[in-house]
């Protein structure tokens, strides 16, 4: 009965998640690479393990940052618990609609015109036209892009294209959120329309789910899950973690 | 009743976001160029004159029961499908990185995307092909045969080929970023393997000839051109077409399939 109790609460479960690649030992990326050194037996395998026993669960209407250095493996463990990638041992699961917030201008067509780029997007992100129709009004409300809307997005600005992803992606009727660095564009009024804008989804229950390695996270989030070479370090309050995270950071790496 | 709507609604999602990525291809393809929707008939007529007028004084055009213009025209459009196909395809899943490395789509809808988008151009094209007859005909250089609406019956075969390779070329592009240089040479070995220009007999080669018979492209062209001069293909050709198309569909869509969690780590 508790775990039911649970369930209902429960958004995003990380279980025992292993990740490990296989991949040549001198990263091979061209075709001509693979054969010369195929002819030259210099291709030795070996098994690269990015992830290693991950564990952690995601309850309604927390916000939790994803921390750790460049390259240990955050993104990997995004792409797994957005379902794109399966993991080797372990699973991810999310009782919940998934939706991230692209970097900047990330996924639009700069031929298309912003409204063309808004069906798309949202089409790739799993909406039916019919759904996409219904949230119009409120996407173009919040990018306040006006006739532009109907240029080509190669001919918008860094804010303008930073208004029309952040207002896609939270018109879209998620439970969960993923944001791989948080946006640091656009004026600063509408930086605080978005944070205003963030607090209010979560105060709504929207969950985030952000990856960062700076400290802008702090403010935004009250948990952090600090990853340092595969492994899970450290699990709790965004304070705390963010104290211990900077100390070794200001520590050469051994 | 709910499960019900869940059911159809995946469905209709995919079909609507198939039809969007198709329609920014023509788009991104045409639309913006500065004569607009024109130039998809254009391009291919221009074409058509330029290798005619190329063409038909380096290798003549006897032996050669279809009218030169038709024949070049002919062949060019439906190999246009293959390529158009394909070397759309082959960026396509790298491109859309910054999309698939967040977000759980099937990946087989770019490429997907990129093979229909080759049969509307091909459509257009088709379009061409019917003007340059009716100049043809009315220089009594050619006869409309009514063979020509079989057509439809070796479009679904070309398209699995073209698909397969597809999905084939994308996903490999993803591992070997080389491979746009590698496949557009091929492509153009491909383009001069194929009797385009010329004929089979041209070549004068028995060798060579029965070497053509591995080449599906040819068999396509073939059977493409036979429908134009009026007589429908044999048993042994659908056989051919749709041999190549299912297997290649098969092999790419099973390649595919096969490395979608090496490509998602990849991208």
């Amino acid at each position: 009965m508790t775990e039911a109790a649970e369930r209902s609460d429960v958004l995003l479960e990380v279980r025992d998640v292993t990740m490990k690649f296989t991949k040549y030992e001198v990263g091979v990326d061209s075709l001509k690479e693979l054969v010369v050194r195929a002819f030259r037996g210099d291709l030795k395998r070996e098994k690269f393990v990015c992830l290693e026993h991950i564990d952690f669960t995601v309850h309604r209407g927390e916000a939790v940052a994803l921390i750790g250095r460049n390259g240990v493996g955050k993104s990997t463990l995004l792409k797994i618990v957005s379902g794109i990638l399966k993991p080797t041992e372990g699973y991810a699961k999310a009782y919940g609609r998934i939706s991230p917030l692209l970097q900047l201008g990330a996924g639009f067509d700069g031929n298309a015109t912003g409204m063309e780029n808004i069906y798309l997007n949202a089409a790739i992100l799993g909406y039916t036209k019919k759904e996409i129709d219904e949230k119009l009004d409120n996407i173009l409300e919040f990018a306040e892009l006006g006739d532009f809307i109907y240029s080509p997005v190669k001919t918008y600005s860094s804010g303008m294209l930073a208004r029309l992803g952040f207002s896609i992606a939270i018109n879209m009727d998620s439970e969960i959120m993923l944001i791989d660095e948080i946006l640091a564009v656009g004026d600063i009024a509408f930086q605080q329309k978005c944070y205003k804008k963030l607090e209010e989804l979560r105060a709504k229950g929207l969950t985030f789910l952000i990856v960062s390695h700076s400290d802008v996270v702090e403010s935004l989030c009250d948990r952090a899950i600090w990853i340092e070479r595969g492994h899970m370090i450290a699990d709790g309050d965004v304070k705390s973690i963010f104290e211990r995270y900077k100390q070794s950071m200001m520590q050469p790496a051994q | 009743m709910k499960k019900e709507n869940a059911m159809t609604r995946r469905p209709t999602q995919q079909m609507y976001l198939l039809r969007l990525l198709v329609r920014r291809n023509i788009k991104n393809q045409y639309y913006r160029s500065f004569i607009g929707i024109l130039w998809t008939v254009l391009n291919p007529l221009l074409n058509m004159a330029v290798m005619a007028f190329v063409f038909i004084n380096l290798f003549g055009s006897e032996g050669i029961a279809l009218d030169y213009p038709v024949y070049v025209l002919s062949g060019n459009i439906i190999f246009g499908i293959m390529r158009a196909s394909t070397t759309g395809s082959l960026p396509c899943l790298v491109e859309q990185q910054d999309m698939l490395q967040k977000t759980n789509v099937s990946i087989g809808l770019f490429p997907t995307a990129n093979a229909f988008s080759a049969l509307v151009t091909f459509g257009f094209s088709f379009i061409a092909l019917l003007i340059v007859m009716l100049f043809r005909w009315f220089a009594g250089a050619y006869v409309f045969t009514w063979q020509i609406i079989l057509t439809v019956v070796l479009l679904p075969s070309i398209m699995l080929f073209s698909l397969g390779l597809s999905y084939f070329l994308s996903a490999l592009y993803v591992f070997f970023r080389d491979l746009r240089h590698i496949y557009s040479v091929i492509l153009t070995l491909w383009t001069y393997l194929t009797p385009l220009f010329y004929t089979i007999d041209a070549l004068k080669n028995a060798t060579l000839e029965r070497f053509m018979n591995l080449n599906p492209m040819y068999h396509y062209v073939n059977y493409f051109r036979d429908l134009l001069i009026g007589t429908i293909p044999s048993a042994e050709a659908h056989i051919v077409c749709y041999g190549f198309g299912i297997a290649m569909f098969i092999i790419g869509y099973a390649f595919l399939s096969a490395v979608r969690n090496q490509i998602a780590a990849r991208l």
